[in-house]
């Protein structure tokens, strides 16, 4: 359309926009004050959300041996720790939401421990997640350490999977047996 | 006749091609969008860890990637306005961070959905989730600044800088995966995916998913551009009868 016109606005056009913007002198500075409220909560949303994200240079999560070999981590704080379930550990209290597992080392995209890597006792009350038993999964672990127990006391459980989807059939199905019974009830 | 009337009748014609343009492609996005739901439902093979939920993923990773292209065209188109100050880029920069936005906001939430079932929590506070949370926040700023600068043309001009600012998130929202050891998956299309990522099969169906978001995409875009030319051309006719 006129477009054009715009590029260098007519002596009209400038002073009428002029003129409104000193005609509403209190509306032009209350217009200000909503914008400086506006980049204010702004600003200090997207700091807090960094600030929530990035706390230092801590990791989101350390790894079940950098815990075992790092004391200062058994002091009671709170922290995720990640690993891969030790299956043959898995301990249930009959008739409670209670249980008890070990987790261990995982090798990104390899399912199941490590072979021979150490593991860490943990206890955890509640409805476990549905991939949980899922060799390919990873397990975070969100809690702390009770050093009387000696055994990670768990507030809650995140399931992390692999950076990689593959099909049923392509999947091997004798190596990992857990695989296919964990996706026959689909959600 | 045309040759008579010169300009204005070329215009309009010309405007006329670009409607049927936009019909055509809202014809050609419903056919791809029909097929694509096709191939996610029926054809994608389930995956073997995730089950049926993974499906989801054809629908999330387009979206996502195109957030990025609708917020890439309103930095460049904010560029293009300030240098040319002229109501045609502020146009495509204005259409182009709505559709933006609303392409982040479906990310987020078909991602939550997701993130209930697998993860096990609808939302971490994890760099790829909080980095895109923050893009939203900058995105909408953008959209809010146009209204509550005192003049139109501020608005323009204000909100070009945030839109081109907040492009700096962008690809830090893309890198974020590699940065930050985290519970988001990596990529698994693109240049920085690992090999052997994703079947044959489901890259396929991705890559059509992709096409077809794009054209839906394409069209939005178009449809805003022109309506935001409606807009303008009422909002000058009100001007004029004011002013006589």
């Amino acid at each position: 359309m006129q477009s054009e016109n715009y590029t260098n606005p007519p002596a009209e056009v400038s002073a009428y926009l002029e003129s409104e913007a000193t005609e509403e002198r209190s509306g032009w500075r209350s217009h200000r004050m909503r914008l400086i409220i506006l980049v204010g909560v702004i600003a200090l949303a997207v700091a807090y959300m960094v600030y929530a994200a990035f706390p230092g240079n801590t990791q989101y999560f350390v790894s079940v041996s950098e815990f075992l070999d790092d004391p200062r981590l058994h002091d009671g704080q709170t922290l995720r720790v990640a690993g891969a379930l030790d299956p043959e550990s898995f301990r249930r209290e009959d008739g409670s939401a209670s249980s008890r597992f070990a987790l261990g080392d995982k090798e990104p995209d390899v399912p199941g421990l490590i072979p021979g890597t150490r593991v860490m006792e943990a206890s955890y009350v509640g409805v476990l997640p549905d991939l949980f038993f899922n060799p390919h999964s990873e397990i975070i672990l969100e809690g702390s350490y009770d050093a009387q127990s000696g055994v990670f006391a768990t507030d809650n459980i995140l399931v992390k999977c692999p950076s990689k989807y593959q099909s049923l059939q392509a999947e091997n199905p004798d190596a990992v047996p857990g695989a296919a019974g964990a996706t026959q009830g689909g959600y | 006749m045309a040759a008579i009337a010169g300009r204005p009748a070329g215009k309009a014609s010309w405007q006329r091609g670009l409607r049927d343009a936009r019909l055509w492609l809202l014809l050609i996005t419903a056919v791809l969008m029909l097929v694509d739901g096709y191939l996610i439902f029926m054809v994608a093979p389930t995956d073997a860890v995730l089950g049926h939920v993974q499906r989801i993923f054809y629908v999330h990773v387009p979206i996502s990637i195109l957030s990025f292209l609708g917020f890439l065209i309103c930095a460049v188109a904010g560029i293009g306005y300030l240098i040319r100050r002229t109501e045609r880029w502020d146009r495509v920069a204005h259409a182009s961070a709505e559709v933006g936005v609303v392409f982040v906001t479906l990310a987020l939430v078909t991602g939550i959905i997701w993130a209930r079932p697998v993860w096990n929590a609808w939302w971490q506070w994890e760099p790829r989730l909080t980095t895109t949370l923050i893009l939203w926040f900058i995105y909408v700023a953008y959209l809010m600044i146009r209204q509550y600068a005192p003049t139109p043309q501020q608005g323009r001009t204000w909100s070009a800088v945030v839109g081109i600012i907040g492009f700096v998130d962008v690809p830090i929202v893309y890198y974020s995966v590699q940065w930050w050891q985290s519970i988001h998956p990596k990529q698994v299309i693109g240049p920085e995916a690992a090999e052997g990522a994703l079947e044959p099969i489901m890259a396929q169906i991705l890559v059509f998913s992709l096409v077809a978001t794009l054209a839906l995409f394409t069209y939005l875009l178009l449809e805003r551009v022109a309506l935001r030319g409606i807009e303008d051309r009422l909002s000058q006719l009100r001007r004029e009868g004011n002013t006589d």
